[in-house]
């Protein structure tokens, strides 16, 4: 099973991926520049745990999470 | 115009089960449904026919005797079943109205969408779609009879929508009335009312969403990404755009993807973010925290890689089946993908 991240998720629906979590922009899906290094790699660390408990979760097709719950 | 029809052992009135084990055989004139085809104004010249399993389980040589048949009787549209929601005899069909379709020979075949047929047909058959059981036989008849007389005849034949067969995958050009221009604004001012619209329905392969997974902590998790990553150089060159095939590179080892040993190829978007931090395209560096933590089993220690620009859904389709039938052999049960 997949979880697609992504900063485009309304093509991913139309793509027909069920777990999309939205990334952070289409340059830099799991990182964001503009944050000091360890703060990016909390953020990358938050956007996994998020795509993991969505793997776990029971979803309808084309469900589409943010990273903040 | 020369019309041969195929059909299985059962409605060829051979037999039943016990007659599915039969090689392909050759019947003058119409039998069985092709009565009803001649009904509905299509003369059916001659019948092939072959049993189910034979044709399952002996296709090379099924296919090569029904072909050179066709090429001795060169005719001008080849009819397959109705096979409803039969799979051996829709896969027969669907296989054999696509070779018979390389060979120059229009096929209409009709079954239920459902049926393996469909797929095997690989867009070179117009396929009627019928109910799953023979109850669907007066409904499908004139329809197969009126697009097949046709296409015998080389008349022009419309799209899917306007004809009633299942969409081949294709898309033809036509003269719109109205220009890219008015069109897109009338559009755009449907949807301003609060009626959005669109000329063009995405085709997507709809599947149920996966279960939860139970336990993520024996949970082997792999990377994947269309983002164009691949070791600094492209040692495999991976194409920028237009890619048609995907990469596999070790990272067992790897504890986070530095600026020096990966970099992006992608032609789609600005690579510089992501050439300073590769994480940034594939998590590497924080998975591997969650791992040492036990919050997930082990990173797969192979990274898949493409880059998607340009990518026609058919590749795009192909890479998915093949980077999964990979993990699935693997022993993997999640796979984490990042898109740009």
């Amino acid at each position: 099973m997949t979880v697609l991240i992504t900063a485009l998720p309304t093509i991913a629906q139309m793509a027909g991926v069920n777990r999309v979590l939205r990334g952070v922009s289409i340059t830099s899906p799991t990182g964001d520049v503009s944050l000091a290094a360890a703060d990016e790699l909390g953020l990358r660390r938050q956007i996994l745990e998020r795509a993991l408990a969505l793997l776990a979760a029971d979803v309808a097709p084309a469900t589409v999470w943010e990273v903040a719950p | 115009m020369i019309v041969v029809h195929y059909l299985n052992q059962f409605f060829a009135g051979l037999g039943g089960e016990e007659a599915a084990s039969l090689p392909p055989s050759r019947i003058e004139g119409p039998v069985g449904p092709g009565n009803g085809l001649r009904g509905a104004g299509l003369l059916v010249d001659t019948t092939l026919a072959c049993g189910d399993n034979y044709f399952a389980e002996h296709e090379a040589d099924a296919l090569s005797q029904l072909l050179a048949w066709l090429g001795a009787i060169k005719p001008d549209v080849i009819v397959c079943g109705p096979a409803f929601g039969s799979g051996r005899y829709g896969y027969a069909c669907g296989v054999l109205a696509r070779e018979a379709d390389r060979l120059g020979i229009p096929a209409v075949c009709a079954m239920a969408p459902e049926n393996p047929g469909v797929l095997a047909a690989a867009g070179h058959a117009y396929v009627i779609p019928t109910a799953p059981n023979v109850a669907g036989m007066r409904a499908a008849l004139p329809l197969v009879a009126g697009l097949a007389r046709r296409l015998g005849q080389g008349e022009p034949v419309g799209g899917p929508a306007d004809e009633g067969y299942l969409p081949r995958g294709l898309r033809a050009n036509t003269v719109a009335s109205k220009s890219g221009a008015e069109r897109a604004v009338e559009a755009l001012l449907a949807k301003l009312a609060g009626h959005p619209r669109t000329e063009v329905e995405p085709d997507a392969d709809r599947v149920a969403p996966a279960k939860p997974l139970a336990d993520l902590a024996s949970t082997t998790v792999a990377l994947v990404t269309e983002s164009g990553l691949i070791p600094v150089g492209n040692p495999d060159r991976l194409p920028s755009r237009h890619a048609d095939f995907w990469l596999r590179y070790p990272i067992s080892d790897v504890r986070s993807l530095s600026p020096e040993g990966y970099q992006s190829v992608h032609a789609g978007f600005d690579t510089t973010v992501a050439n300073a931090d590769p994480n940034r395209l594939v998590p590497l560096d924080a998975l591997r925290l969650l791992e040492q933590e036990g919050r997930i089993g082990t990173v797969y220690g192979y990274l898949y890689t493409t880059s998607g620009v340009d990518t026609p859904v058919s590749a795009a389709t192909r890479f998915g089946q093949e980077i999964a039938a990979e993990l699935v052999t693997a022993g993997v049960q999640a796979a984490i993908l990042t898109g740009t």
